[in-house]
């Protein structure tokens, strides 16, 4: 399925047909958070928004989001056949970069930022300190938790944010043990 | 970035009373003027014209009145405001809010109101949702919402931009002589099972296809700008994406959410020292989202959501 043909679904989540992973993905939290919770923003339309109705619009913004991801899984295949086969131009950049991205806490915090959510949003929804998710962020090597746990937690958090949850703890787990490989010179 | 010809006419509304509209009309002049924009404001307020106390001047001995009573050309009532480039024309209790101002007159105001030579015409709506509010939000360029983050003022602001949008469909289906349709179907709205405008607008697009390319058309150029006024937390400025979505999905409405202004007391108090605000707290917070959202309404662009 092309773009084009997913357009529905675009309009479902308030987008043009072309914009990027990002956006879907921001979108569809920010829609899924305004229809499941009970914002004031609802209030006007309160005696139209009915419990079948609500359920309606969740499902449908839940089926807009994943026939996107497929679609998105789906261009980043074609890209990378492109890539081997034809050394074609026409590849999507955005995709591409998206895919070699390093995942650090910086990158997280920009991610998080992008999409409009606050810590702790965060905090409450996965459970995890707000301090510990800021230090996450701010990569304090020192003050976080064993790597046992502390996989679990970026892991958890990555899903939060619709990332692929294996590839952003495996690069965070790496830069966390690059740094405890060399920490001799750590002041504390 | 100002197409120097072209006059601009920004109306500020919102329905509900007390949301900031006048403060903000005051504000975004008197940026724009400081910013060498020649700029008129036109205050309309039923509930009580007193946009120059925002401006810090006493209220202008003429108003709005002499044009309706005594045909003084609206021009001519212009005063200055002690801003450069920043002149107001003053409404009065009389104004807008009663239905003795005839058809014909206030289509003679909106005249004027075009015809005035200035880069940027302000209209001051005030609260409420009067037809003669709303038609003079709907000569606008940019139709502009005031709103802050609580129940009674965005059930009101829901209400006013649909009203608006009912009018305006209304008016442009009566041009092509198609306006007895829709009062008929809207007063039959039971036996067609119709419960909102976007089911009556559906069912219109329905049963007469001709009629359905007019509304499409008036729809898409219908543009409401959002500005988030009070907010106390980030989480208050989901309000303004979630009201933009609402609107789109229950209306069919376009808006665009501008911008916001975190609640602070430097403005009350600047207000009680009847000083405008742009100009003696220029460097603080408010300050600068004003000054953001203004070059958003410039611009047609919406806030970038980036939250720290």
């Amino acid at each position: 399925m092309s773009r084009k043909e997913n357009k529905k679904y675009f309009e479902i989540l308030e987008l043009s047909a072309d914009a990027s992973t990002l956006e879907i993905k921001s979108s569809y939290l920010r829609l899924r958070k305004l229809y499941s919770t009970d914002s004031i923003a609802i209030s006007p339309i309160a005696d139209e928004f009915s419990e079948k109705s609500r359920r309606e619009i969740l499902r449908q913004i839940d089926e807009a989001y994943a026939k996107l991801m497929v679609m998105l899984k789906d261009e980043q295949r074609k890209s990378k056949y492109h890539h081997k086969s034809l050394d074609s131009g026409k590849v999507s950049k955005r995709e591409e970069k998206e895919e070699e991205l390093k995942f650090s806490g910086q990158v997280l915090r920009q991610i998080r930022k992008k999409m409009g959510i606050h810590l702790y949003e965060v905090a409450l929804d996965t459970k995890i300190r707000i301090e510990l998710l800021n230090e996450i962020e701010l990569e304090k090597f020192n003050s976080l938790p064993h790597e046992a746990y502390l996989r679990g937690h970026i892991s958890n958090y990555a899903k939060y944010l619709s990332l692929d949850s294996e590839k952003v703890a495996d690069d965070y787990m790496e830069r966390y043990c690059a740094w405890k490989g060399g920490d001799k010179e750590e002041p504390e | 970035m100002i197409d120097e010809k072209e006059g601009k006419i920004w109306a500020i509304g919102g329905g509900k009373g007390g949301t900031g509209k006048t403060f903000i009309t005051s504000s975004i002049g008197t940026y724009l003027a400081k910013n060498r924009r020649r700029v008129v404001l036109i205050d309309v307020d039923i509930g009580g014209a007193n946009l120059h106390s925002f401006l810090g001047i006493n209220r202008p001995k003429k108003s709005l009145t002499n044009f309706f009573d005594m045909g003084t050309p609206l021009k001519n009532l212009a005063v200055k405001t002690g801003i450069g480039n920043l002149s107001l024309i003053s409404g009065d209790i009389h104004s807008l809010s009663s239905d003795s101002i005839k058809f014909t007159q206030k289509l003679k105001l909106f005249r004027h109101i075009m015809k005035l030579n200035r880069q940027y015409v302000i209209i001051d709506l005030g609260g409420g949702s009067h037809n003669n509010t709303i038609d003079t939000f709907l000569i606008a360029d940019k139709m502009i919402a005031v709103v802050e983050p609580e129940i009674i003022a965005v059930e009101n602001m829901y209400h006013f931009i649909k009203n608006a949008l009912f009018r305006k469909l209304r008016m442009s289906l009566k041009e092509y002589g198609f306006k007895e349709i829709i009062d008929h179907m809207w007063e039959r709205r039971e036996k067609y099972r119709i419960k909102n405008l976007r089911e009556l607008i559906d069912c219109l697009k329905d049963s007469f296809s001709y009629i359905g390319d007019i509304l499409d058309n008036e729809i898409s150029d219908f543009t409401i700008y959002l500005i988030l006024n009070k907010i106390r937390s980030s989480q208050d400025i989901f309000i303004g994406s979630s009201l933009k979505s609402i609107l789109l999905k229950y209306l069919g409405i376009n808006a665009k959410f501008v911008g916001y202004i975190e609640y602070d007391d430097s403005i009350w108090r600047s207000v009680r020292e009847r000083r405008p605000f742009m100009l003696n707290y220029s460097l603080s917070r408010s300050a600068k989202e004003i000054e953001a959202f203004t070059e958003n309404l410039i611009q047609g662009k919406e806030l970038k959501l980036m939250r720290s």
